[in-house]
């Protein structure tokens, strides 16, 4: 028998030469080359003293880089090489078989917007709520801690730390492929931003729910729509857009829910539902969305095979959720990809609405709860006179431009009412490209403009 | 694999050749720790954890159930090295990223890889209140002392006298604060299950280590609360010292600040343990 008992091969390309395993052998089996080095420049470890070895492996465990192979003679006590131990699996909160209510309820019912924003969530089979309470969407959060979702449908519902936390809980669990959302108001969708552009960047799907107060910083808890430009231009790092859908009344509210669920998965990017503290705070009918089932493993994995959640990683390779890449020229192309994407989403899921505006003389550009006031202060002017038409951009982002142009062509003048300093204006004059004039009319603080208001503001900014 | 490398006489040769065969094999990298070059400097102890990381999976049979979130520091990249599906994280928000994934997925395996900066700096909220909910996750908490990938700026784990980039002078409580020990912090919560502190500078550390991680991922399966899992590592670039030279500096100096071993276990026993 050899008296030789062990010996060690070490890769050779891996190796950094940091000398570790020649301080760790037992038996000074190991040395570092002087003069030879490996292909990235390192003077490598090699057997200086072959002869000696036990097949100890001390060598190869403490290797940062797991460049060692070792061998041993005698070969260790029949120990099963890799023996994949039992693991007790617990039971968790969100089973993937689901409880669905049997019967669909379809009866009118009289909520708030934010208790529609719930019922909707629940309805819809979204696997997730993350959210921190804040003032004026806090009934999101209560009243699906009423609803015990996770009891029947298996819909995980967790209060987060912050906003900071819930929309990382967001990009969590969109990573994994399953439908989650999240809900604050314009301070805490600020807090937000780092989230919603690592979702954007790592084409992660979520729904995030915006009941925006007046600003700026701690501003008021009265409704307020400020947020526009923040929400339609991306809002934080880096060059992207998020869908953004603004409902104007209750319904809507819970309408939107699945539809931006459905957006949100199949361009897989961050949906935003930027509402307000009036639709919020509002109580009106609705008629809430049938049941429809969470999806099955299966069907989650059907729908988002690039989803990190390990199911069938052999077959497919390592998913990886990432928004970082330092290669200049890889970073670009993925920007193009993600830019391609926008310019697809622009052209192909512009949503708006208009009311009375084959006669009318002047144009109306106002969304979400402005746009209901500025209903009546149509109605309001045409008792007057004065033949107004109202269009409401339901998506804010992408934005109805080629739309609002065309429309605008036989007005003699536009007023965009929005309960802000003057921020769709911008996208408006942009549409019209200055063919004929375009004004803005909004209250600021908190404060909600009457439609007598807006009338006079017509008038005067337009009509004379 | 390259070929046997040593300086023998050929007979002596021909004895080891025979050596090296599939049935003698003893030790090597684990499957699951890929062929790509670690962008770890020389020495780094984020292999070590990384290798310990992978043969912990592949034993436990997890490899398609595992979900690993990954951090903003040195680790950024270490979704390129071991073989499971990743989540790359924000700075510090790793375990809320965490808390998401293991709610909606109970019988996967979700553990965190974070740095000192990335979980006792910007990310403290998201760590103690994942911790303390009792997420049924693993947290690997590597201590180095300082922000590698920066440059080797100042940590919060810094300790008191030690210099770096933006305390050249040497960290002063006045001026700088003190280092944090962020496992004592855990130890306190009463949703975490296991609070260990480990090394991996040397045999005997790295085989305790291993076992650490072991227990925590067994933990974080069996729903019995958060784990974390501190690792006092060194950075040989950023405290600019041989490999060999930055263990016995770890040993010295660290350890005196890091206690090493179990601070809580709730196995043996529900309160923490001082070290
Ligand atoms: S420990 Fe590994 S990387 Fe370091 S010198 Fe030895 S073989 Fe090379
Ligand atoms: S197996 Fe043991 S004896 Fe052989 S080279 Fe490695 S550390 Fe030295
Ligand atoms: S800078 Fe320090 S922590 Fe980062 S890879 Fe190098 S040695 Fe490791």
């Amino acid at each position: 028998m050899s008296k030789i008992k062990g010996a060690v091969v070490v890769d050779v390309d891996r190796c950094k030469g940091c000398n570790l395993c020649v301080v760790a052998c037992p038996t000074q089996t190991l040395a570092l080359t002087t003069n030879e080095v490996n292909h990235k420049g390192y003077v490598y470890s090699y057997m200086a003293q072959p002869d000696s070895c036990i097949g100890c492996s001390s060598c190869a465990i403490v290797c940062p880089d797991g460049c060692i192979s070792v061998y041993k003679t005698k070969p260790a006590t029949a120990k099963p090489a890799v023996v994949a131990d039992k693991v007790e699996i617990v039971s968790g909160v969100a089973p993937l078989v689901n409880n669905v209510p049997v019967e669909e309820e379809r009866e009118v019912v009289l909520m708030k917007g934010n208790e529609a924003i719930a019922h909707a969530a629940v309805r819809c089979g979204c696997d997730g709520y993350f959210g921190y309470p804040i003032t004026p969407q806090s009934e999101v959060l209560e009243t699906l801690a009423e609803l015990k979702p996770w009891e029947t449908t298996g819909m995980v519902v967790l209060q987060a730390e912050s906003e900071v936390a819930a929309i990382n809980m967001l990009y969590g669990g969109g990573g994994t492929g399953k439908r989650v959302m999240t809900s604050s108001a314009s301070v805490g969708i600020a807090l937000m931003q780092e989230g919603i552009s690592y979702m954007a960047g790592a084409e992660v799907p979520g729904v995030i729910v915006n009941v925006q107060r007046g600003g700026p910083g701690l501003g008021t808890i009265q409704p307020s729509q400020s947020d526009y430009n923040q929400a339609t231009r991306g809002g934080g790092n880096g060059d992207y857009n998020v869908i953004v859908l603004a409902p104007n009344s209750v319904q809507e509210m819970a309408d939107f829910v699945d539809q931006a669920f459905e957006l949100a998965f199949k361009y897989r990017t961050p949906v935003m539902i930027l509402t307000d503290g009036v639709i919020g705070q509002m109580m009106e009918k609705v008629v809430l969305p049938p049941y429809k089932p969470r999806r099955t493993e299966a069907e989650l994995v059907a729908e988002c095979p690039w989803a990190s959640n390990g199911n069938g990683l052999k077959q497919r390779g390592v998913n990886v959720v990432t928004s970082l890449e330092l290669d200049p020229v890889e970073m670009e192309k993925k920007n193009l990809q993600l830019q391609a994407k926008f310019k697809k989403i622009a052209e192909n899921e512009v949503r708006y609405e208009t009311v009375g505006c084959e006669d009318a003389d002047y144009l109306i550009v106002a969304f979400g709860s402005a746009a209901r006031i500025s209903e009546k202060a149509m109605s309001l002017a045409r008792e007057r006179g004065i033949k107004v038409g109202l269009f409401r951009p339901i998506t804010l982002w992408p934005f109805p431009e080629a739309e609002i142009r065309e429309i605008s062509k036989t007005m003699k003048g536009v007023l965009t009412m929005e309960i802000n300093a003057g921020q769709m204006v911008f996208d408006v004059r942009a549409a019209v490209e200055s063919q004929i004039p375009v004004a803005h009319f909004g209250r600021l603080g908190g404060i909600v403009p009457d439609p007598e208001e807006v009338v006079n503001a017509l008038v005067e900014k337009l009509v004379k | 694999m390259s070929e046997l490398n040593n300086n023998t006489a050929p007979q002596q040769n021909e004895e080891l050749q025979n050596i090296v065969c599939p049935e003698n094999l003893v030790h090597s990298k684990p499957a699951l720790l890929n062929d790509q070059t670690m962008h770890y400097c020389p020495g780094c102890s984020h292999g070590v954890v990384h290798k310990l990381i992978a043969e912990v999976i592949e034993e436990m049979g997890m490899a398609e159930k595992t979900i690993g979130v990954s951090p903003v520091g040195c680790a950024v990249f270490a979704y390129r090295y071991i073989d499971i599906d990743w989540q790359e994280a924000a700075h510090g928000r790793a375990p809320a990223v965490a808390t998401a994934s293991k709610r909606l997925w109970p019988d996967r395996l979700v553990f965190t890889y974070q740095g000192d900066g990335d979980l006792g700096c910007i990310g403290t909220a998201e760590a103690i209140h994942a911790l303390n909910r009792g997420e049924n996750i693993t947290i690997i908490f590597v201590n180095n002392a300082i922000y590698g990938m920066t440059g080797g700026q100042m940590a919060p784990t810094t300790l008191l006298g030690m210099k770096t980039a933006t305390c050249p002078d040497g960290r002063q409580a006045d001026l700088h604060g003190y280092p944090i020990k962020m496992t004592e912090l855990a130890a306190q919560l009463d949703g975490t299950a296991y609070v260990t502190r480990q090394s991996v500078h040397s045999v005997p550390a790295i085989r305790k280590a291993k076992k650490a991680i072991r227990k925590a991922f067994e933990n974080s399966m069996a729903g019995k609360g958060s784990n974390l899992v501190e690792i006092v590592g060194t950075c040989s670039s950023g405290w600019k010292m041989t490999p060999e030279k930055a263990n016995a500096w770890m040993e010295q100096h660290m350890f005196a600040h890091y206690h090493v071993g179990d601070l809580k276990d709730t196995e043996v026993n529900r309160e923490p343990v001082k070290l």
